[in-house]
């Protein structure tokens, strides 16, 4: 009877140690290609680690819930010998990991408590489990069921019914509005909508805009005008570009605007 | 003395006559994010620019034909940086079926006097304008997102208003005349960008 007890634990001990193994082994060559390729990687082959991660995990759950593994919960491990040497048999089984099988390192390795917080939450957890009552818990759990089973037909149904309910839903929502492309094409291309210096819109050129822009260049034929008007008392020499006296300055100025649209070059007079 | 001849042939000598392949779509406000996190994926890996520019588009009003029209623009994010005069042709009406708007470009680097300097050979600006937006590039493509604002006082560039609630998408490339490869490219990257934006030739003249 014992013996057989004794055997079931040893092969069970021995699958859970397989799986585990292989576990390591995948989120090894995981974090592997996550240091090395990381630049390369695409999200699909991350998505396949992890569903082997997954698999693997959920395997080593199917090993435990077996009826044919005893309950590891009944069993005791108790360290019989301590010592501070290294020990070689050691190394070897843990991979370099544990040279010494000594006080400090027993504690951590053997221990079967779980960390507080993790405590903590399972406290928390079974506490609210005994509050809520046997029939509360089995409507949850068959709300549960059925938003899965939802979800399941959504995802396997053919994909007509799925396009034809995104194309209506980005009908509502359009991104781009014609006519305000029209009008930024033409304010970009000619200047449609910016007339200098006035905020109403598409005021066409020729007018009020005007005279405000024109003061810039003409105030400076003014003060070319102005200054030559001083100098014609000491005898007129240099160049007179204006032969406008200071009295025809008010004049200049309305004779400029309407010149504008003909011809602006400056050096014609 | 008279005015010399106001011309509209494209600039020649001296340099290889670039033309710009052109593409411009629009986006609206809320759908700018979008926008962006598709741009970030499809065009090349760098951080994507951005940029605060003042236009000012001058223009030369000879006797006949239409107004010489040069576009000056500086940076407001970099105000050392020198200037950028431009200059657009008409759009080549060639083949209907090119997918792109195609026209002659000649950009030159200018000192900062540049408007003077325009000022003094009869130029005059027209238009002002400030756009504010982000760059994109994927090999020869640029794509350019920018809000354009109405300068409210001439000159003064801290008082704008938006022109409109969109953002203006461009799609350009600068390319030697002859190659029309590039405006099969052209089509297929704005494909990529449906139903977010719809990249197309857009005449101007056809909204005067």
């Amino acid at each position: 009877m014992q013996q057989r007890e004794e055997k079931q634990l040893e092969a069970s001990l021995e699958s859970l140690h397989s799986r585990v193994s292989h576990l390591k082994a995948s989120l090894q060559s995981f974090i592997l290609k996550l240091e090395h390729e990381h630049d390369r990687l695409s999200w699909p082959s991350v998505l396949d680690n992890f569903a082997l991660l997954s698999g693997q995990l959920n395997t080593i759950n199917k090993v435990l819930k077996n009826e044919k593994t005893p309950s590891y919960r009944s069993q005791v491990i108790i360290p019989l010998l301590l010592s501070p040497d290294r020990d070689e048999e050691l190394l070897r089984l843990t991979e370099q990991r544990v040279p010494v099988f000594s006080h400090e390192i027993v504690p951590d390795h053997l221990r079967t408590k779980p960390d507080p917080e993790v405590e903590e939450q399972e406290k928390h957890l079974s506490a609210e489990a005994a509050r809520i009552g046997p029939e509360v818990a089995q409507k949850l759990i068959q709300t549960l069921n059925k938003l899965c089973s939802n979800l399941l037909e959504k995802l396997n149904n053919p994909r007509d019914d799925r396009d034809s309910e995104a194309s209506a839903l980005r009908q509502s929502k359009p991104s781009f509005n014609p006519a305000d492309t029209n009008a930024l094409v033409a304010a970009v291309g000619f200047g449609k909508g910016l007339s200098k210096c006035r905020p109403p819109v598409s005021v066409p050129p020729g007018h009020p805009g005007q005279p405000m822009m024109s003061t810039g260049p003409t105030l400076q034929q003014v003060t070319i005008a102005g200054t030559t008007g001083h100098q014609a008392g000491m005898g007129g020499q240099g160049t007179q570009q204006q032969p406008g006296q200071p009295g025809k300055m008010p004049s200049s100025i309305k004779t400029n605007i309407k010149s504008a649209s003909a011809s602006m070059h400056p050096y014609n007079r | 003395m008279e005015a010399p001849p106001v011309t509209v042939m494209p600039v020649t000598g001296g340099a290889i006559n670039m033309m710009e392949y052109l593409l411009q779509g629009s986006v609206l406000d809320q759908s700018m994010e979008s926008l962006l996190h598709r741009l970030r994926g499809l065009c090349d890996n760098m951080e994507p620019e951005s940029f605060a520019d003042h236009e000012l588009v001058y223009l030369l009003k000879g006797q006949q034909g239409n107004p010489f029209m040069l576009r000056a623009r500086r940076s407001l994010l970099h105000p050392t940086a020198p200037w950028h005069l431009r200059y657009l042709g008409q759009p080549e009406v060639g083949d209907k079926s090119r997918h792109a708007l195609v026209r002659n470009c000649v950009d030159v680097a200018a000192s900062h006097s540049l408007p003077e300097f325009l000022n003094e050979m009869g130029f005059r600006m027209d238009h002002e304008f400030v756009a504010k937006g982000q760059m994109f590039r994927k090999g020869a493509m640029k794509v350019v997102v920018s809000k354009l604002l109405r300068v409210l006082a001439t000159g003064n560039t801290e008082n704008t208003e938006p022109l409109s609630l969109s953002y203006l998408v461009e799609l350009s490339v600068l390319a030697p005349a002859g190659q029309d490869t590039v405006s099969e490219d052209m089509r297929s990257f704005a494909e990529q960008l449906k139903p977010l934006v719809h990249l197309e030739k857009i005449d101007p003249k056809r909204l005067m």
